[in-house]
């Protein structure tokens, strides 16, 4: 049996829209220890929070999964009846963070009141005999609000959610998520709209909180700065597909997908002033209409007749370092430069 | 030595809260939200000036003040030496001519039943003294729609139609119509894709150079003010704490709230990553700002001094002034 935590093997899924068939995730594939921090990059509509969601199975009705496996802790989530995965799964050994947490809180009830329904949920799940009081529960909030760092939580604890700023609903919904039966947190965007301050500070809590109690993450983000400096490893994804996987510092320093080279090339913060910024040409392909072979290659500066007819596999072209570019796995290590 | 596009002096912005009759009738006083608290800058001509600060820093508010969209409470907007706050209705309008927005969230500012042609030509159509030449205006569209990288087909589409890039270059031809001399990009690049916002970084550049615009780069986004911007201002609860040129502010950042700004900052590059000084706390409310320097509350440096007066922008040389008492000898 793998040791992995979470294993994600040959996922595949399509939104089925009527007569519109799209791919938003195609045979994703890649695994997460216990403790490692793993980041998903990539620009809107690539299927990063398709696949978070997809691991907790909180997708719409029009998703289908067509094929894959999603192995945690050595169990087939997709094979769970909907009641396990809400008794042991969902908000128990699982939990996500949003980017708004406003919408995820109620503003006609107190921080207290939401707080309160989880704990019990998750007390009843995994001790049923329990005879916890209503005050207990509330203590525990106190706690859990307390380990996020809010200043004065006996007396915020009975606040509504308007009268907490963005950053202080963010840490509300981490002493939701973070505890210490959570083994995965899948953080989606979770610090995109905070002020870079207030950013920094949540994603140290974060950090702090899943070392405390062993968690792993699984951080969905477009900001490649900010998982430069959270993940051990990253995944670039376009299109639904994995286009480059590795530890932090081989995909950042030694791209090995263009299309991993191109965004970071076009990065504000890599070009001195005056310079141009790259920037890659035509836009991220429509789902249903997918080009043939690697979708990149209408965009890539690089593309020859073998990228329109070959999807290219995700290839290990470094120890720990993966790939799905044709032209890398044939001529090996490559600097791709698109200036 | 590039001449001053423009000056502001001493500028306030208050809102005034709880002048309504219900808050009379329940006898709740007047709050005062300090919005924009004695702002002086020099935005000079043909440059970048970047704008940068927290949310509720008053940087939008400073922008609209300019424009007169919210109107200031003293203090002096000199456009090309001309004060903006003592303008008139028709001296109004033509300083709107001549300076320009381009707003944050830009399908906001479409209306959605015109079309991208019929929204860049109003500018056009409100021109005044060229009846003549409102006939070329459908050759003017096509000409702005070509200078932002659009296809002409454009020009009959409606604004759903168009993406988030898209729509921002549509933003960007309206602005440049009338030939403007100064424009200011709130957030011009807030929730695109990376490379997104990379084409519309290198059009605002190219426009610059080929029209001699000035902008006021309004930005939380530290990376890329440092990349355009070729003079900066660092906001916090309404006033400016640290100005001076980008490259001089990066290297050799004077104020506390900045080095805590842009120590925050992620970086991709390893090589970059330097200690995130972690600011407790966060911004205190703008209605009842703390005594003395406004940051103290948050500043790792704070000391007595700091509470009792407030320090005045000391000038540290080469145009770069701070306001902090750390580096007040008097």
């Amino acid at each position: 049996m793998s040791e992995h935590l979470l294993e994600v093997n040959n996922l595949t899924l399509d939104y089925n829209l009527g007569s519109r068939k799209m791919q938003a995730l195609g045979q994703v594939s890649f695994s997460l220890d216990k403790g490692q921090v793993l980041g998903v990059a990539g620009e809107s509509g690539c299927g990063k929070s398709t696949l978070g969601l997809a691991i907790l199975r909180l997708l719409p009705r029009v998703a289908e999964i067509r094929r894959g496996e999603v192995l945690f802790n050595g169990t087939d989530l997709l094979k769970l009846s909907e009641e396990q995965m809400e008794r042991e799964i969902r908000g128990q050994k699982i939990t996500m963070i949003f980017q708004n947490p406003q919408n995820a809180l109620n503003p006609v009830f107190k921080i207290e009141n939401q707080m309160i329904d989880i704990l019990r949920v998750q007390e009843k799940y995994q001790n049923p005999g329990s005879r916890k009081r209503r005050r207990d529960f509330k203590q525990q909030a106190i706690e859990r609000l307390e380990s996020t760092g809010i200043a004065d939580p006996e007396a915020r604890v009975s606040n509504y959610p308007f009268e907490f700023s963005g950053g202080m609903k963010q840490r509300v919904m981490i002493g939701m998520a973070l505890s210490s039966g959570t083994s995965l947190l899948l953080a989606d965007e979770a610090t995109t709209a905070l002020d870079v301050t207030i950013e920094a500070q949540i994603n140290r809590l974060i950090t702090e909180l899943a070392d405390k109690y062993g968690t792993s993450i699984l951080y969905i983000t477009h900001n490649l700065g900010v998982l430069s400096e959270m993940a051990d490893r990253i995944m670039i994804m376009y299109a639904g597909r994995i286009f480059e996987m590795g530890n932090t510092e081989a995909v950042f320093g030694s791209p090995r997908h263009p299309y991993s080279a191109a965004l970071l090339e076009s990065l504000p913060s890599r070009q001195t002033k005056g310079k141009r910024l790259l920037t890659i040409p035509g836009i991220v392909p429509a789902l249903d209409r997918l080009p043939s072979g690697c979708s990149f290659h209408p965009r890539c500066a690089f593309a020859e007749e073998v990228c329109r007819q070959e999807v290219p596999p995700l290839i290990e072209v470094d120890k720990g370092h993966w790939s799905a570019c044709l032209l890398d796995q044939k001529r090996g290590r490559k600097k791709w430069h698109w200036t | 030595m590039a001449l001053d596009m423009i000056q502001i002096r001493n500028l306030k912005t208050y809102f005034f809260q709880g002048k309504g009759l219900l808050s009379k009738l329940f006898g709740q006083g007047l709050k005062i939200v300090h919005a924009v608290d004695g702002v002086s800058l020099t935005i000079k001509k043909g440059r970048t000036f970047g704008l940068v600060g927290e949310s509720g820093c008053g940087k939008s508010t400073l922008g609209n003040t300019i424009f007169r969209l919210v109107e200031p409470l003293e203090g002096e907007i000199l456009f090309q030496g001309r004060d903006v706050v003592k303008m008139d209705q028709k001296e109004l309008r033509e300083f709107r001519q001549q300076a320009q927005i381009i707003f944050q969230d830009q399908f906001a500012c479409m209306n959605p039943r015109m079309t991208a042609g019929q929204i860049i030509a109003e500018p056009l159509m409100m021109r005044q003294g060229e009846q003549e030449r409102q006939k070329n205006i459908e050759q003017e569209v096509i000409e702005l729609l070509n200078a932002v990288n659009l296809d002409p087909d454009a020009a009959v589409k409606f604004p759903n139609e168009f993406s988030g890039g898209q729509a921002r270059r549509i933003g960007v031809a309206r602005a440049i119509a009338l030939n403007p001399l100064f424009i200011m990009a709130d957030e011009p690049t807030s929730g695109l894709d990376i490379s997104t916002a990379a084409t519309i970084l290198n059009l605002m550049q190219d426009l610059q150079e080929e029209m001699d615009i000035t902008y006021l780069w309004v930005s939380h986004n530290l990376n890329q003010v440092k990349y355009m911007a070729d003079d900066m201002a660092v906001m916090y609860l309404g006033k400016v704490v640290e100005v001076g040129q980008t490259r001089e502010v990066f290297d050799h950042m004077a104020h506390p709230y900045t080095q805590a700004l842009i120590s925050a900052v992620p970086q991709v590059d390893s090589s970059e990553h330097k200690e995130t000084i972690f600011l407790e706390g966060e911004v205190p409310s703008p209605i009842d700002p703390p005594s003395g320097c406004y940051f103290r509350t948050r500043c790792p440096h704070a000391f007595e001094r700091c509470e009792q007066e407030e320090p005045p922008l000391i000038d540290l040389g080469g145009g770069h002034f701070c306001a902090c008492h750390l580096h007040n000898n008097n």
